[in-house]
Parts: C-alpha cells; structure tokens; sequence
C-alpha cells in the first residue's frame, strides 16, 4: 500500500540548518497565508495545486506521534485521498455539507527551522483554527510544513502536519482539511 | 406520560415503534437501569492492560468504571468512585494504579484499594475506631460491577447479579469474534498498538445501531463518497483499497437484496460482507494472510476462516466488530440526543504487518473523524434526531419484509437483504430488557405486547 510507504520521511526534526534572506522567509510566510486563504476561500483545486505530487497531508492522532505507519491518524492522505476528499466535498449529495463548512485560519509564529534529510525546508507555525457548521469549533495546534522548491522560484508542499492540541479528543466530523 | 410498563407497552407496534424511545430523555434513563444495567456490556480488551495494575476507564451505560489488570492477572471491572467522599478514584483514560501498580490510592484523603477494589488501607485509623468502620464491609471497598465474563481476550461486564451468562447472552454471534480472533495465526488480537478514536454523534444510540445493518440507506446517504471514490478511481485508472472501501456502499439495489441478514436473540446479528479485500487492484495483502494461515492450519481452515467474510455485526448494547478489518466500534450512549462512539483497531497477533496496515487504512478512511464516509451518517442520524422532536407524526417505520423473516432455533434470517429484520430484532430485546418479555418473541409478536402491558 502506497500510502503506507515507510520510506516517506514524516519527520520534521531539521538534519541541517536553513539560512534564509529576509524576503525568502517573507515568501515563505506568504506562501503559508495563501495555502490557508485557499481553505478559507473554499477554492480546493487551487489548494490542491500547491502540494508536490507526492506530498502527504497528516493530522496525527496522538501527541509527539512517531509516524503514520504504527498508529492511527486523525488524518493521513496522499494525492489520491485529497482529491477524493475535495471530490466529495464538492459533490451536490454531500448532506453533511450543506451547509457548508466556513472555515478561518489565523497563523502566526512562523519560524524556518531547516532542512530534512532530502533538503526540504521545515516551517513552524502555530495555528488557530475557527469553523462553523451550523455550531462553531475552534481548533488550534501547531503545523509543520515541509516545503520542495520548485524552478519558478516558489514552494510545493511535501509534507503538511497538523498537531492539534485535543488531537486525542472527542470530535465531531472533521470533512475539510485544517 | 408516565412510564408505566403499559405506556412503554404501547410505544411498539410489530412494524413500528413510537419516536419518544429516540427523543425522550426519561426512556434514556430508564434504558440505562433496565438494558445497560442488566445487559452484558463490552468493557474492553485485556490487550488494553497488559500489566498488574495497568488499567483504563469507560462507561457502561451512564456508569463510569475502571477496567484493571490485578496482581493475578486477572481483569476486574470496578466502579470510578472511592466509598469515602465518591471522588473518581482515577482520571478517565488509562493508565498505572498508583506509583507502583500495587493498589489504588484515591488523590482526596489518602485511602487505598487492591486493584480488586478490596479496601487496603487509610491513614489515622485510630480516628475510626469506636465507629461502624470495618474493613471488609463493602460501604468501605471500591465495588466491582456484579459480573465480569472474558472471552477471547474481550472483557464484557453485566452490572446485575442474575442472568444469562456472556455465551447464552451472545449466542450465535459469538461467531463474529471467534472469526476476529482466528484471523490471528495464533487466535489472539491485540488492540493496544493502534489506539482508538473517538467520535460523537448528536443522536440516540439506538439510531446508530439500527443504522449498521440498514442496506436502504447506503446508495442514498452515501451518494457523495462513493461517486467520489469512483471518480477518483477513474482518474487514477485503478481501484484501490482506500477508494474500493468507499465504493462499496454505490452497490445498485439488487445487490443489497440477495445480502443476508442474520438475527439472533438479544438484539444482535451480523449483515454479509460487501465488498471482498481481495478485489483491491493491488491486494498483496489477502494472498500473504492466507500463506500465513495455511502454514497453521492448513488449506481448508485457512479458506474457512478467511471465506468468512462479514460487514458490520451488531453486539447490542455494545456496538459494533467488523471482522474482516479488524475494527470495533463501541457505541457509549451518553445522553437521549449524545452518542460517544469510540472506534477500536485490532493488530492480529502471528498475522503479516500488511494486515494490520489494512486494518490502519480501514480505520483513518471510515471510522476516523475525517472519514469521507462517515459525515454524511452522522448527519441523517442528527436529522432523525431533530425531526423526531417536531409534532409532525409519532411513529418510526420499521415496515421493510416485515413477517418474512424466516426463524431460525436462535434467532431469524432475512429472505430479502434490504429487510428491516435487524431493527425489529433491535427492539425485540429493547422490549424483554424494558419489559421482561420473553427474549425469543419478536416485535411481530402483538400477543408478547399485550401481555407486556
């Protein structure tokens, strides 16, 4: 099973420093606040297109969780899953869409912290979450990225990790991404 | 309305059964004294406290209680509550009892407990002598509940001192755990290694239930997750695992006609597989648990065991094993309008590491929060909820092949697979635990309501 290939590297421990001039780390948070204006501006495809092809989407389901391959996840997706999720969302029979989910991310705290060992650059950021669905949740947790250059210049998404403060809780559904 | 046995009596009907069973919160109350107090109820499983003194809570019914390991190895199931002032003796989750996992000590006045909950000790005893204090009278122990029965690794708890055992309580359903366990090279499953999820649900508990064996539902509710699966699989050119056990529930209606539905006494059942793990366009998981089980015991087991291929069964008052997936979704009835569902996941022991990475995938894809399946139940489950509270009609349909069940000596089978078979049987033993009608009636049975009443 592809999506449980161990070779995938989910740690966001840096193997090596990153030094970024103050307008790469500008484009860096820039690229941060876009990725959360897609969810919050429901424009999922545009979402989509800023992963890497073989990037993964995790929401660990326990604290300080090693990996995805021992235990379960609250969230564990590969190309496939996210757009199968977005599909679904997007579906004129998603009853428990309508209506739909309004999302707002706040982020702030954005560090560089590295490199991982195939020289993707590790962000963290902190992030508060409110949705509303009829009643209104507030999420929040802290979020790794790991980014690919691309040749334009810009980012893709490796790696996007979402540890929720009440990962271990009792949830609602959670149909769109945080 | 009072709630007399009469008035109870006259909210079922053989196809039907009045909307206040879902929505009034006196039945909730009444339903956790009269089922989950007497019923034989799914506690845990020992693999969940594999050391003396390891031990971790739950609620059965409105009841919170401790599942613990003793120094024997012996699993008890006590009650959260220490006989002094009734503080929780130890936080909800799991854990170690004490510092050392020799005995409970409760966090208020220092007293202490064997992992039986038999009282140890207390500090300043002299302060109680001259008074009725004594060691061993039960006002002064952590009381365990009435009965504890373990089988197969799965600890079940009944909180009435009389009554069927565990094995005539389960009866033919047994079968269902015995095929979780055999799955196993070595017939033992353990669920500490994947952890549990937690979800809830803004309904009555018995909606989720009659919900697990209801194959009318699945090509409507479900329309968005399967068509998405499908779209998905097409785009990709394959159908794989996590897009096939999404696709499942797409089956035309023919389909889920020719499924069997099998009853048995007190509530439970099991519905006939859906979709085979082996159809997965890459499946190298099916072919090494079959090697890994023939090499034990032999072809024709080996086939049996795995041939025994079931979706959800239903442990009433328990929730809900999926066999082939290794899951077991625990169904904790909270309040009239609040279910807790917590969604176990089984690692079988001797089994090849791919088997539990399916077990994985099944889990984060359908019993997660996240799962792409799941929301659309729980929102049709919220709608009953809400819509049973209007004034616009007072009964729940339960019409589907009613009288064409077939009896079986344990229980009935259905001859059509959309039948409502499941949910009549449901509350066949909704009505002998409220009512203390005869367990082999069913809900057809107008004369086993008359007499109730």
């Amino acid at each position: 099973m592809l999506l449980l290939d161990r070779s995938f590297d989910v740690s966001v421990q840096p193997v090596a420093g990153a030094e970024l001039p103050a307008e790469a780390q500008r484009a860096v948070e820039r690229f941060l606040f876009q990725e959360a204006r897609c969810l919050d501006d429901r424009r999922l495809h545009d979402w989509l297109a800023l992963w890497d092809d073989d990037g993964r989407y995790w929401v660990p389901r326990f604290q300080d969780q090693a990996s995805p391959f021992d235990q379960i996840s609250l969230f564990w997706e590969d190309r496939m899953l996210r757009e199968t999720r977005v599909r679904r969302v997007e579906n004129p029979r998603n009853w428990s869409q309508q209506p739909k989910t309004r999302a707002s991310h706040l982020i702030g705290n954005v560090t560089i912290e590295g490199l991982d060992a195939a020289g993707h650059l590790i962000v963290r950021s902190v992030l508060h979450y409110t949705e509303w669905r009829g009643e209104q949740r507030h999420l929040a947790g802290t979020v790794h990225h790991k980014l690919v250059a691309t040749d334009d210049g810009g980012w893709k998404i490796r790696l996007k990790r979402v540890d929720l403060i009440n990962c271990d809780g009792v949830f609602g559904n959670l149909e769109v991404f945080i | 309305m009072s709630l007399s046995n009469e008035a109870l009596a006259r909210l079922l009907r053989p196809d039907s059964v009045h909307k206040r069973l879902y929505t009034d919160p006196d039945i909730f109350a009444l339903e956790m004294e009269r089922i989950y107090g007497h019923a034989w109820i799914y506690v845990g499983h020992d693999s969940q406290v594999p050391h003396p003194g390891d031990y971790a809570t739950t609620r059965i019914g409105h009841q919170d209680v401790v599942m613990v390991r003793g120094a024997d190895r012996k699993v008890s199931v006590i009650y959260n509550r220490c006989p002094h002032k009734g503080a929780k003796l130890v936080p909800d989750g799991h854990g170690h009892a004490g510092n050392t996992g020799k005995f409970f000590r409760c966090p208020y006045h220092g007293w202490t407990f064997r992992l039986d909950g038999r009282h140890l000790s207390l500090p300043l005893k002299n302060g109680l002598e001259g008074t009725n204090y004594d060691p061993a009278d039960t006002d002064f122990s952590v009381n365990p509940l009435a009965r504890v029965e373990v089988y197969r690794g799965f600890v079940f708890a009944s909180q009435a001192a009389e009554g069927p055992s565990l094995k005539t309580f389960l009866g033919g359903v047994i079968s269902s755990i015995d095929n979780l366990c055999d799955r196993s090279p070595v017939g033992e499953v353990e669920v500490a290694a994947g952890g549990s999820f937690r979800v809830l649900q803004q309904s009555n508990w018995k909606v989720f239930y009659e919900n697990l064996h209801d194959t009318m539902h699945a090509r409507v509710t479900h329309e968005s997750s399967f068509e998405a699966a499908r779209e998905e699989a097409k785009a990709v050119g394959e159908m794989p695992f996590e897009l096939l056990i999404m696709d499942g529930n797409g089956e035309p209606y023919d389909f889920w006609e020719k499924l069997e539905l099998r009853a048995y006494h007190y509530g439970h059942g099991y519905m006939e597989g859906i979709f085979d793990p082996a159809a997965a366009t890459r499946d190298p998981v099916s072919r090494a648990h079959f090697e890994a089980l023939r090499a034990v015991h032999g072809e024709d087991r080996a086939r049996a065991i795995l041939g025994m291929n079931r979706h959800n069964t239903v442990l009433y008052g328990s929730g809900s094993p999926h066999t082939v997936f290794q899951q077991f979704r625990v169904i904790r009835p909270i309040a009239v309008d609040r279910t807790l569902v917590e969604i176990q996941t089984f690692r079988l022991k001797g089994a090849p590491d791919e088997v539990f990475n399916r077990a994985l995938t099944y889990a984060n894809l359908i019993n997660s929060p996240s799962s792409n399946v799941m929301p659309d139940d729980v929102e049709v489950y919220k709608r009953c909820q809400e819509g049973n509270l209007t004034q616009g009609g007072d009964w729940v349909s339960m019409h589907r092949y009613v009288g064409t069940d077939r009896a079986l000596p344990d229980g009935m089978v259905s001859t059509n697979g959309t039948s409502e078979l499941p949910m009549r049987n449901q509350m066949a033993a909704w009505r002998h635990f409220m009512l203390g009608t005869d367990v082999t009636a069913p809900l057809e049975d107008e004369e086993t309501n008359r007499a109730a009443a």
